[in-house]
Parts: structure tokens; sequence; C-alpha cells
């Protein structure tokens, strides 16, 4: 008797462990319900407002999915937008006041790289969390605070060059550099060391300026060099200018782009000069994969009546990033709780460039697409000419 | 020798725009004695409009590029009015005309974002002159010797209007002393309007040729234009038409010299150096008879 209530104690006292172990976390784990604030400088006026108005869609269209398929249960995600125009001094203001809104968790912000370096020190100072939508120079994450959700293109650039100059053959580059920008010119160095590695000579380095409009000398200067093929490591704007350049001179060799190519604007401003120029892509709304990016896809172009490019990919992406830090915590949490939380994100839960990771704060994908324009107006896969 | 003779070509085409564009600011300057920073804007706005023309009226080259042209001269009127009238009225200095223009250039280039969707636009293919002339194995875009022969044009039949003309003596008369000019039968408010109508054309007419030869339509087209059109009319003497044409030509060819054989890092910082030597050595400019300085 004695030992059967000892027995029937045990597994009495077992089964009531058992139940706590079972729903103590489940309620401990679960998000208290309500609106979380994420401050999100925005950059939809200015020189690269046409980027900057499509990270926003993509980050409005997912705060949107993440309340309407309840991923965060009854809590949801708001945005707070402030208007930088991708000037350094708005953005710090705009950061400082969300430093200073204690309803707000974290804040996005930044397509140029000197303006994301500028807010660094306010987050980590205030041990906000802050993800990057835009900005790629290397260096900028810094755990807990400080995230990238733009996928490095400099590896990309260094795999598309030797990737063409495997197929073309060349035995002469020149280059076509926005010299008064850091981030292209360490991406230009990198593809020329590897180019120059294969064999591939130099011919020489022609500059542009990213405010530059006209560019008729700088192709014709390029031209001059008389190269096998031409690399554009340029702004939107300016490679943009460059190619159309180079092809009105009648430039008739490769010339290899960026990714800067991919938005569809580019396609309808350019036309036939960016047809067959071979640059490297993360997201293409024409070449998805995973259900996600599918589904992405189709969402972002019922809302907004147009595609998604790769920065509304981008700005869609942090969002999904920033839930699924939260999705990991209990009650109401803290700035401090949510950086760490993002700091052990290591997979990406929500995909649309497909096998993404998180490395140290900043986002990565496998492999690299090498596409092109075709005449359809559709990003395909680049073919080498025969 | 052939490098050197296209990046020539090229230079004197840049620096056509910088000149149509200058000789516009130079005579809002000389008659109406506004250093007009809105200027720009109204380069930015026709070019908008001919785009406008080309895309949903489906009008041809020239139609549009006239389109443009008045359109650009218009919105140079309609801001004369609302927004320098008044302080002319007033007896204001140049100091209240210049915040009020750069207010103008703000909100007016604020308006060419929206109406462009913050994009930067080309005229397409097909709806401009596109076909490539060669002299030997030297390319030259039809586009090319148009802006410069409408330069020549342009700055021959300013200087026929303003030197040999009598609106041209009323509008000399007004930009010296507008009290002096109305005692002498002349009506200010008149050649104000026509004035500000010419210098707003001319201006579109940059914007034109400059947003297809740069394929580059976007509120940001007339502010690339402004600083150096302003260089081109202080170097040249911003009371003759012919000394900003040429210096406006003899920026462009600097320009894409020194990027070609020196530095395009460089490129501003020349221009700019030349500017600040000339205010400091030649206050008149090339051609001008007086300094940068209005009473």
């Amino acid at each position: 008797m004695k030992s059967w209530n000892l027995k029937n104690v045990s597994l009495a006292g077992a089964a009531l462990a058992a139940l706590f172990v079972h729903v103590g976390p489940v309620s401990a784990q679960g998000l208290a319900p309500g609106d979380y604030k994420v401050g999100f400088v925005t950059e939809n006026t200015g020189a690269i407002a046409s980027a900057g108005q499509s990270y926003w869609n993509g980050a409005q269209l997912a705060a949107e999915e993440v309340k309407t398929q309840k991923y965060l249960g009854g809590a949801s995600i708001v945005l707070d937008p402030k208007e930088s125009g991708s000037d350094a001094a708005r953005a710090i203001q705009a950061t400082n006041q969300f430093v200073a809104d204690p309803s707000l968790l974290a804040i996005s912000c930044c397509i140029l790289s000197p303006v994301a370096g500028s807010l660094k020190p306010i987050v980590t100072e205030a041990k906000t969390p802050l993800v990057i939508f835009g900005a790629t120079a290397a260096g900028l994450p810094q755990l807990p605070y400080v995230y990238s959700m733009t996928i490095l293109p400099g590896p990309k650039d260094k795999a598309t060059a030797l990737t063409i100059v495997d197929a073309v053959k060349p035995k002469t580059a020149a280059y076509i550099l926005a010299a008064d920008n850091d981030a292209f010119k360490g991406r230009m160095n990198a593809t020329r060391e590897a180019l120059e590695a294969k064999g591939v000579t130099t011919a020489g380095v022609v500059s542009v300026l990213t405010k530059d409009t006209d560019f008729t000398a700088a192709a014709t200067q390029a031209m001059g060099l008389k190269a096998d093929i031409i690399l554009v490591y340029a702004t939107q704007g300016a490679a943009a200018g460059a190619i159309t350049a180079l092809k009105d001179r009648g430039y008739a060799k490769t010339i290899v782009g960026n990714d800067v190519l991919s938005p569809a604007s580019i396609f309808k401003k350019m036309g036939d000069s960016v047809v067959g120029v071979p640059f490297p892509v993360s997201f293409s709304d024409s070449i998805v994969e995973t259900p996600e990016a599918k589904a992405f896809v189709a969402a972002y172009q019922k809302k907004f009546n147009a595609a998604p490019d790769i920065y509304s990919a981008q700005g869609y992406q942090v969002v999904w990033f920033i839930a699924q830090g939260l999705k990991s915590l209990s009650g109401k949490p803290t700035r401090e709780a949510l950086g760490q939380a993002l700091s052990k994100v290591t997979k990406i839960d929500h995909q649309v460039y497909g096998g993404e990771a998180m490395n140290n704060g900043q986002a990565e994908t496998a492999g690299t697409l090498v596409v092109a324009w075709s005449a359809e107006g559709k990003i395909v896969p680049w073919v080498a000419p025969k | 020798m052939q490098l050197f003779i296209e990046q020539l070509i090229n230079g004197c085409a840049l620096g056509a725009l910088y000149a149509l564009f200058g000789l516009g600011f130079g005579i809002v300057f000389s008659t109406l004695g506004i250093l007009n920073a809105a200027h720009g804007s109204y380069a930015s706005w026709a070019a908008i409009a001919a785009l406008a023309a080309v895309e949903q009226l489906k009008l041809p080259f020239l139609p549009a590029l006239v389109v443009g042209v008045v359109g650009g001269g218009l919105l140079a009127v309609v801001v004369d009015q609302i927004a320098f009238q008044p302080l002319r009225k007033r007896g204001s200095g140049m100091l209240g005309a210049l915040i009020t223009s750069i207010a103008f250039w703000i909100i007016l280039d604020n308006l060419a974002g929206t109406a462009t969707g913050q994009q930067s636009l080309s005229f397409p293919r097909g709806s401009y002159p596109g076909t490539m002339f060669r002299i030997g194995d030297i390319p030259i875009p039809a586009m090319q010797l148009i802006t410069v022969a409408v330069m020549l044009v342009v700055t021959f039949g300013l200087h026929m209007l303003i030197r040999r003309s009598r609106f041209g003596a009323a509008m000399r008369a007004v930009g010296w002393n507008q009290t002096a000019a109305s005692l002498g039968g002349v009506n200010p408010r008149y050649v104000v309007i026509v004035t500000a109508f010419i210098a707003g054309a001319t201006s579109g007419l940059a914007g034109v040729l400059g947003g297809i030869t740069t394929h580059n339509v976007s509120f940001l087209l007339g502010e690339g234009l402004l600083l150096k059109g302003f260089a081109a009319v202080v170097v040249g003497g911003y009371d003759d038409v012919r000394g900003t044409a040429v210096a406006g030509v003899g920026l462009g060819v600097l320009e894409v010299m020194s990027a070609q054989y020196l530095s395009s890092g460089l490129r501003d910082g020349i221009t700019y150096a030349l500017l600040l030597t000339f205010l400091l050595v030649r206050p008149r400019g090339l051609f001008g008879s007086l300094g940068f300085s209005r009473p």
C-alpha cells in the first residue's frame, strides 16, 4: 500500500512535472499580444528614391503578412516611417527620435553605407537593434545590435566576372568605376585581382562620379582602351548611363554590369541597351523557386500593381527577420532582448532569395545567379555569346 | 589623336548644353537682377513636359521639343510673377529674391520628383534623331550636332535681340534702372515677363536636349546644369551672351579633357577653380562690361 501510494505519488508528481514543463514554457514563450513598433528610415525622396520606395513597399507588405498570417499570434509589427532623403543628417535625426521613443523596439534603415555607418554608434549606444536594408559596405553588422539583410554583392561580382571570363576568354579588361563610392571601388578591386590572377590584363580604369549624368566622354575613354571586355562598377544611374553611352557609341564587345541593373525600371529606361548585359542577382521576380518567394511576388504584384525587385525583397526580408527574432521571445520584449534574439538567428525561416542564412549579422546566400535582360524585358539566365 | 578629337567633340556638345542653360540664367540676372536658383527646375520640367508629349501625346521630336521649350518659358513666367514680382514691387534686394528662388527650386524639384515617380526616365529610342555620323573613324551622334547647332543659333539670335532690337534696348534699360526705363516709355512689366519667358525657354531647350543626350529625365537634370551654367555666366561675362556661349563650351571641353587626361575626381575642382579665378582676377568675365554685382 505504502509502495503503491509512493508509486502513485511519484507518477502524479512526474505527470505534474511533465505538465509544468509542457505548459509552463508555452505560456512563457508567447509574445504578449499588441503592436510592436519598428522605426523605418525611408528614402522615398532624393536621388535614389526609386530604390527607396521599393524597400519601403517590401517592408509594408511583410508587416501586413506578419499580421494577417498571425505569425506572431496576437502580436503584430507596426512600421513607423521617417523620411531621410538618403541624407545622413536627416537619418541621424530620425534615428535619435526613434531611440527616444520608448514604445519602439527596432530600427531599419539605409541604402548608403556612409549613412548606415553614421547610425551604428547611435544604436549600439542606445542598445537598439538596427537592421540595414540596402548598404553594402563590408563590416557594417555588429552583434548584437547591427544586422544587414543585404546580400553582399562583392563575392557575387567576382563569381560573375569569373564565369563570364571563362566563357568569353578576354585578354584585356577595362573598368568603369564610380570613383566616389568606396563600396564599388572595393568590389571592382576584388574582381580585378581575380581576373588578373586568371591572366586578364587590366587595360585601364575610367572613373565616373555618382552624380554624373553625361557619360559620353567616359564611354569614349573606355572604348579608347580597346579592351575585350568592359566591367561597370557604379551606382544605378551611373551604370545605366555608362552602358547606354557605350552601346550608343557602337561598343559591340562584352559589357558586364552589376546588381543595380536588376530593377524593372532599368529595363524600362534603357530598353535594348541593357539586353544581354550579364549581371549577378540575388532575387528576381522571374526566377523564384521557394513557395515563400512565389507568394511574395504574387502578393507584391497584387498590392502595388508592379513586380517586386531586389530592393523590395530586401525591405521585405528586414521585417520578416525582425519578426523571426520577436517570435522567439516571450512577454513584452525589450530592445536588448530582441537584439540578443536576432543574434541567435542563423537561418532565415521566411526565404525569398533561397538558401538564406545569417552569419555574424550578415545575410548570405549560396551560389551566384548570372542573369541578363531579355529583349522581352524578362530577367533570364545569361548565355554566353557563340 | 582620334581619341582627342572624339573627346573634343564630346566636350563641345556638353559645353553647348551648359552654354544654352547659362544664356537664360545670365539674361535673368542682367535684366531682372535675380540670381535665380530655380532656373534649373525649368530645365527639368521642360524635359518632363517634352517626354510626356512624346509618350502621352505621341508627338514627334520637333513638336515635343516645342512643348518643352514653351513649357519651360511659361513656368518661368509663372514663377516670376508669383515669386519675384511682389518683391520687385516692394523694392527688395537681391538677397530676398535669391532666398525666394531657392524656395521655389526646392518646391519645383519636389514636384518634379513626384511627377516622375522619383525615377530617372529617358526618351524612347526612335523619338529623337539617333543617327551616328562618321567622319573617318570618328563617330558623331546626331544629337551632339543638333545641340551645338541650336546653341549657336540661339546665341546669335539672343545677341541680335539684345544688341540690335528695340526690345533688347528696353531689356537693357530695365536691367539698368526700371524707373528710368519707364520714364523713357518702356513698359517694365511687359519686358520682365518676356525676359522671364525667354530665359525659361532657353533653360527648357537645354533641359530637353540634355534629357535626350544623357538619357536622364528627372528632377536632378536641372541641378546638374545649374552650377555649370552659373560658372559659364560668370566666366563669360553676365551681360554678353557671346561670352556665356564661349565660356560654356570652354567649360565642357575643360571638363571632358580633365577627366580624360588628368582625373575625373579633379574635374569639378578644376571647373570651380576657374570660376574662382575669374571672380578674383576678372570679375566682369571674358566679354562682360560690368563686374558681378548689380546696383
